[in-house]
């Protein structure tokens, strides 16, 4: 069930690249996308499935698969689910299909091959997410990398072989110091064990680990999810990735690989190694602090909106790091949550962006201006998004980023006090963005016979829309799953501190949560903690 | 006649080196012979002789032993036989090799090769070392109107000479300490000696037999002679002397030091780490600023040369399977590399700077794909051979503690993955030249089809490999 949702990307892939025939064939082309367009949804429909048959009161992987593949070295292939990633394989599932629909005009460029990478990424991105054995884990951690080059670089804009091969680099670099540590996790827990080395995940959370060497491999798995996320100061590939890539690049890059980052620090870093996670989570807090003020203030004075996008994203998964940090059940949820708003919100905006710049093809705000009059349609989308970025209550960004900033505010008031700063300058971006570009009166003479949004642009819009305000008013059909798995992931990292656990069983919270919050699964995250 | 067992895979590949030669003679000039036909029947047999004698440790004479060990690097050197003669028998007619000469060399460096694997004496191995190294050397000039050919060959020969001769004198020590040339008899005087410091004379053998093999895998700082002769040779032979004879190198140099002198490990670790380190640096470092593809790929073969160190450095069975393994891995997805490169070139036009590739995959998709599988297995990405092999020689250097190897070896290998993807850049991201490019026939394309479907193989289900990896090396240490 599960290697099927892996694996049939890949078939379709496969499928597309063979129905384009020999050579560029332009004739081709309706049906390659149709078959990969096809292979996505089917891909989503079984991700939807697999989350109505998910047991959600059970913090267990789910939907498990061992078989062995080099059992000389204990590596499995071992993959499941767990309340943490089962959303993220549905985003995953929900963001593919819309990046395939939202290059159906702007890639022209041997289609085949352009639906081939999505696939393949898409297979490898629901690998990273399903993968239990570490090696497996990597592999898919790493050939991830090779279709995002190629989308870069081939269906990329002016700079795209600079930023194709910064983003590669620099994921590489991150990644091949957490290989190094992977493998020495496996021998440690072969020389504790006087067994067979191992790599799985839950087999290698039972180790006890020299301190020194457990700050080490810590380092060594923070920096490579560090530098996906990107934290600050590791962020500089992705303006440059962001911009350069297609849309549908874009897209899923925002979406999904950006989560891969924090995804790792709580599936990886964080249950791996608890003490140091406890010591370092300070740091890791500052960092994140500083991206989400930072990634704001410099996304405020970007001329390109893809570029003011990008830069929104560090702000915001700065927001997730810091709820990671603080990790408290709203915290982490939080986190969780924003994750996958995020991925609505900013693939929507990458959409809205990416239609702007197939009509005009800028991307520069100043070239802009009065757009209601013209297209009011598209205008009331892009406001709806715009919204759901910034967290307006009652959209999906909102209940991520008040969690996180309860959460973390039980765990460091002073650094909650500075990232709450974000929030506003977070609206401040946004909103003087819209407005440049969609008020006052039409300034370019381009403008003004802009095409309003199509049949195929409403596919593409409505789905997320109607995703951001179902994040938004129904956040319990989210958070329910995660909540077991999430608190035994707090139990693990936090269980070796009991003195912080006791400073955290609240009363406070539940009653702010009430106040603030719409939906009834706020209660049940401050009745877990407790 | 059992003294013979040993030596039958050997002895196949020389009798088919000699029908080459004499279906040479015959040949009427202009004539188009099969002669690849005979180095792939020879090929084959010795494939099966190999897997025939698998497990039966049989030696002859006393300084030849097919144990599993020797039978595993025949394997690879029948697969990088193999590859080479799909591929030469279009290059050879292209590029007018002679080819009576070319096929019978190929055939008998195979057979140095799988003699100096199989060799037990240290003068055995030298002999090996020579008639491998002879015939590479022709092979190298072999256009002899070819001024960069003849260049390159001398300067091979000059240095591999000097090499030779740097091996022979450290086989002369080795003999004056023990009074013998025999790696079991030299490895008892050593245990013997063990307790005690070790004599001058073991150190001096030591030092001058590292000289030797390094000159062999183009190890840092005697990696000179390497970029010259990749460069200078043609495309094809370049192909095949850099998997071929790095994998009998290697499996010597595995034998010798991690059998006979692992009781001096004390001494060579240190050095070969160094070495090692050395190696997978600059050959990464200096690999990034070329602009010929096969000076480009000579320099990572000594970064590859480099990894396989740690293999040796780790001396633990991890680590000599490892090793195996990795020069599998290395032997498929280089020669699949250069093998395009060759494919692509013709006598004019040889197809080998960077630039030549712009756009190939507009106007070849097919094989700009099977050459990005190529250099991305090289580069060490999974699912590929390359990536299982890397992790494999990490996770030994890792499991014995040799965390600032594996380091260095990442991070180079990151670095190498910028050189590899620039020929990705050009192909694929960089407007082309309408160069000609010549057909692929049949034979190449299979040769192609097979080097890919064995990367595919190594990268996705290794277990196999892996375990006879680890069975061969169990027979012998």
């Amino acid at each position: 069930m599960l290697s099927l949702i892996v694996f049939l990307p890949l078939v379709g892939a496969v499928l597309a690249l063979l129905a384009g025939g020999r050579g560029d064939r332009p004739d081709r082309e309706p049906l390659v996308r149709y078959i990969a367009l096809a292979t996505s949804l089917v891909v989503f429909a079984a991700t939807l499935y697999m989350w109505w048959r998910f047991d959600p009161s059970s913090a267990d992987y789910q939907f498990v698969e061992d078989r062995q593949w080099m059992p000389a070295f204990g590596i499995k292939y071992l993959i499941g689910v767990d309340g943490i990633s089962l959303l993220l394989v549905v985003l995953t599932g929900f963001l593919t299909p819309l990046a395939l629909l939202s290059s159906w005009d702007s890639v022209h460029k041997n289609v085949k091959v352009f639906s081939f990478f999505i696939l393949a990424l898409e297979a490898a991105m629901i690998g990273v997410f399903v993968s239990i054995d570490l090696f497996l884990f990597y592999v898919f951690w790493d050939a991830m990398l090779i279709p995002m080059y190629f989308l870069i670089g081939i269906w990329g804009y002016e700079r795209r072989i600079y930023a194709a091969v910064k983003f590669i680099l620099y994921t590489m670099a991150g990644s091949v110091l957490m290989l190094i540590a992977i493998i020495g996790l496996a021998w440690a827990h072969a020389s504790a064990t006087n067994g067979p080395p191992s790599f799985n995940l839950l087999d290698l959370q039972a180790l006890t680990l020299s301190p020194q060497l457990e700050g080490w491999f810590f380092l060594a798995f923070t920096l490579a999810f560090a530098i996906k996320v990107p934290l600050f100061p590791f962020h500089t590939w992705l303006p440059d990735a962001h911009v350069e890539a297609p849309t549908a690049g874009s897209v899923i890059l925002a979406g999904v690989l950006l989560k891969m980052g924090t995804y790792g620090l709580l599936r990886f870093s964080f249950p791996l190694f608890p003490e140091a996670a406890t010591a370092f989570a300070p740091v890791l807090a500052i960092l994140a602090v500083i991206g989400i003020v930072y990634g704001a203030l410099v996304a405020m004075v970007q001329p390109d909106m893809k570029k003011l996008v990008a830069y929104s994203s560090v702000s915001h998964l700065g927001f997730v790091v810091l709820g990671l940090c603080a990790m408290n059940m709203q915290g982490v949820q939080g986190s969780l949550y924003q994750m996958l708003a995020h991925g609505v919100s900013t693939g929507g905006l990458f959409m809205i962006v990416g239609m702007l710049s197939d009509r005009r093809h800028t991307r520069l705000i100043s070239e802009y201006g009065g757009l209601k009059g013209v297209a009011p349609r598209f205008v009331a989308a892009f406001l709806l998004v715009t919204l759901s970025s910034i967290a307006l209550p009652g959209l999906n960004g909102f209940v991520g980023e008040f969690l996180i900033l309860i959460g973390a505010f039980q765990w460091s008031p002073k650094l909650t006090t500075l990232a709450a700063t974000g929030v506003i300058l977070s609206a401040v971006y946004m909103l003087w963005m819209f407005q440049r570009v969609n008020y006052g009166p039409v300034t370019n003479e381009k403008n003004t016979s802009l095409r309003d949004i199509s049949a195929r642009e409403w596919a593409l819009l409505v789905p997320t829309i109607a995703m951001a305000i179902l994040m938004g008013v129904m956040p319990g059909i989210f958070l329910r799953p995660m909540e077991p798995a999430v608190a035994r992931v707090i139990e693990r990292v936090t269980g070796s501190l009991p003195t912080r656990v006791a400073a955290e069983t609240p009363a406070g919270p539940s009653t702010s949560l009430r106040a603030g919050q719409p939906a009834d699964s706020g209660q049940r995250t401050a009745d877990l903690s407790k | 006649m059992s003294d013979f067992t040993a030596i039958i895979p050997i002895v196949i590949i020389v009798l088919s080196a000699c029908a080459a030669m004499i279906a040479e003679a015959f040949r009427q000039p202009g004539e188009r012979m099969p002669i690849a036909g005979f180095g792939l029947i020879g090929l084959a047999g010795a494939a099966a002789a190999s897997i025939f004698l698998w497990g039966s440790d049989a030696q002859s004479f006393g300084v030849v032993r097919s144990d599993n060990f020797a039978l595993f690097i025949n394997l690879i050197l029948c697969v990088v036989g193999v590859l080479t003669m799909l591929f030469s028998d279009e290059v050879v007619e292209r590029e007018h090799l002679p080819p009576g000469e070319y096929y019978a060399l190929t055939l008998f460096a195979i057979s140095g090769m799988m003699l100096m694997a199989a060799a037990t004496d240290l003068l055995v191995i030298f002999l090996a070392l020579e008639v491998l190294s002879l015939s590479v050397y022709v092979l190298t000039g072999i256009r002899r109107a070819s001024l960069a050919g003849a260049e390159a060959a001398f300067k091979y020969f000059l240095l591999g000479a000097f090499s030779s001769a740097f091996f022979l004198y450290g086989v002369a020590f080795a003999f004056a300490m023990s009074g013998s040339t025999r790696l079991d008899r030299l490895a008892s005087v050593l245990a013997a000696d063990g307790a005690r410091e070790p004599q001058m004379l073991a150190i001096l053998a030591l030092g001058l037999l590292i000289v030797g093999f390094a000159f062999k895998i183009s190890a840092v700082p005697f990696h000179m002679w390497t970029p010259d002769a990749y460069e200078g040779a043609p495309t094809i032979v370049t192909a095949f002397m850099s998997t071929g004879v790095k994998a009998a190198a290697f499996a010597a140099f595995v034998r010798v030091f991690l059998s006979t002198l692992e009781p001096l490990k004390d001494q060579w670790i240190p050095v070969l780490s160094i070495i090692a380190a050395a190696t997978m640096i600059l050959g990464t470092v200096v690999g990034v600023v070329q602009s010929n593809i096969k000076r480009m790929l000579a320099y990572s073969s000594i970064a590859h040369a480099g990894y396989i160190m740690l293999g040796i450095i780790a001396t633990t069975s991890t680590g000599k399977a490892a090793v195996l393994f990795y020069l599998l891995a290395y032997a498929v997805s280089n020669l699949g590399a250069l093998g395009i490169v060759a494919l692509l070139g013709t006598a004019q036009n040889p197809h080998d700077e960077l630039r030549d590739f712009a756009g190939l995959w507009k106007s070849r998709p097919g094989m700009a794909g099977l050459m990005t599988i190529f250099l991305l297995s090289l580069g060490g990405f999974p699912p590929l051979a390359g990536f299982i092999g890397k992790w494999y020689i990490f996770s030994a250097a890792v499991e014995q503690g040799y965390f600032w190897l594996a380091i260095i070896g990442v991070l180079t290998s990151v670095i190498s993955v910028f050189f590899y993807l620039r020929i990705v850049v050009m192909m694929y991201m960089t407007e082309g030249s309408d160069v000609a490019r010549p057909r692929v026939p049949l034979p190449a394309a299979a040769g192609l089809a097979l080097a890919t479907a064995a990367v595919f193989y190594l990268g996705i289900y290794p277990t196999d490999i892996i375990d006879l990896a680890v069975e061969s090396i169990g027979t012998i240490f």
